[in-house]
């Protein structure tokens, strides 16, 4: 598996660094995302204003992945991990359906950052082996993705846990990341 | 004073936005296309057609025509994505229908779905080009069937602008008249849809 995403991502080496979020609320499913890529030691730092943060840079790639919602005290300090994005991957737990609204706030809040103006959105409706999992029609309509009017965006149904749709997801996001290169 | 200058400079420095959709069925060549207008118009190398897989969401699209803006959404065509399209119709300024002018067999449900799309009321008075694709495959259908397929339902437009022209979003050819064309209704058609303006 760690062999298909390294194939995938060396279409980014080159000219410029590339930095892309993994974000979403608590178990969604993020760092087993990231595990998933296998592309390199995860590293957990919590910087001095106190959150966690994982990172995984692979090449000229940095992943940067943490939870969002609660704790408002500290979401300023979000802002500084926000510059110079490329890419947002949104992770949804799509059996998740007591949270999908607050998953919706929290996403279209980052999303007003001047920063992330120009990030590219892909969605990945996550835990697709569970029952009940909303289908990504489903989880488009209540994130409200349709209101998305300036951002190139895209919604993938897949499952962390089997590795099932994560190709797909990440290989429209380097297309994305790669086209907007000059 | 102050106020007559910032006017001023505000006027001079303010830029008008349209929003263009494209739509049609799935495989029509909307994003291949949208890669050609920004490779053609940007500079940028865009996407190669074999790194484009079905659009599940939102493309978009900006290229500067003299002083005007133009941001294109290219939307997913498939079956169960068509109902997205709506939810841009009322922010758009004007609409391309994309067609894959060599699959005869989906003729029929081009017809429908382009009915659909144009009847739609939020729709109501915004130019519309039909764009017959693939037109550098040899068994394309020739602009004027398209044509007649486009007229049959273009009747109902009444006073809109539209038009059909032939393309090869893969080769380029055709694209940049068709902008062209549309840039010159989205300024014609301003009374009906303003543009938005940004500074």
């Amino acid at each position: 598996m760690g062999a298909v995403f390294s194939s995938l991502f060396a279409r980014l080496w080159g000219s410029k660094d590339v930095r892309i979020l993994i974000l979403g609320l608590d178990g969604a499913g993020k760092t087993t995302i990231l595990y998933r890529m296998q592309i390199g030691e995860v590293v957990t730092t919590i910087p001095t204003i106190g959150f966690n943060v994982e990172t995984v840079t692979y090449k000229n790639i940095k992943f940067q992945v943490w939870d969002l919602g609660g704790q408002t005290s500290i979401r300023p300090y979000w802002r500084c991990y926000y510059a110079n994005t490329d890419a947002v991957i949104y992770v949804i737990d799509s059996a998740d359906r007591d949270r999908i609204s607050t998953s919706k706030e929290e996403l279209m809040a980052m999303l007003e950052e001047e920063e992330l103006r120009d990030a590219a959105l892909l969605v990945f409706a996550n835990k697709q082996d569970l029952d009940g999992a909303m289908s990504v029609t489903e989880v488009s309509e209540f994130l409200g993705l349709t209101a998305l009017k300036m951002r190139t965006w895209t919604i993938f149904k897949c499952s962390a846990k089997t590795g099932e749709g994560l190709t797909e997801g990440l290989d429209w996001l380097v297309n994305v990341v790669q086209g907007g290169k000059k | 004073m102050y106020t007559l200058l910032s006017g001023l400079y505000r006027q001079l420095t303010q830029r008008e936005e349209y929003f263009v959709i494209i739509v049609g069925l799935d495989n029509a060549g909307k994003t291949t296309l949208l890669e050609r207008i920004k490779a053609l118009f940007n500079g940028v190398q865009g996407l190669r057609p074999d790194q484009i897989g079905p659009t599940v969401g939102l493309n978009v699209g900006k290229v500067d025509i003299g002083g005007s803006r133009l941001n294109f959404w290219d939307l997913g065509g498939q079956r169960d994505l068509q109902s997205i399209w709506e939810k841009y119709y009322s922010d758009c300024h004007a609409l391309v229908f994309v067609v894959d002018s060599t699959d005869r067999s989906r003729i029929e449900e081009v017809k429908t779905t382009l009915d659909h799309v144009i009847h739609n009321e939020s729709i109501e008075g915004v130019p519309v080009l039909m764009l017959a694709n693939k037109q550098d495959l040899p068994d394309a259908l020739k602009l004027h069937e398209i044509q007649q397929i486009f007229n049959q339902i273009a009747v109902s437009l009444e006073a809109r602008d539209s038009k059909t022209l032939a393309v090869s979003a893969l080769k380029g050819d055709g694209v940049r008249e068709a902008i062209d064309w549309l840039h010159l209704r989205l300024q014609r058609n301003r009374e009906m849809r303003p543009p938005v303006f940004r500074n």
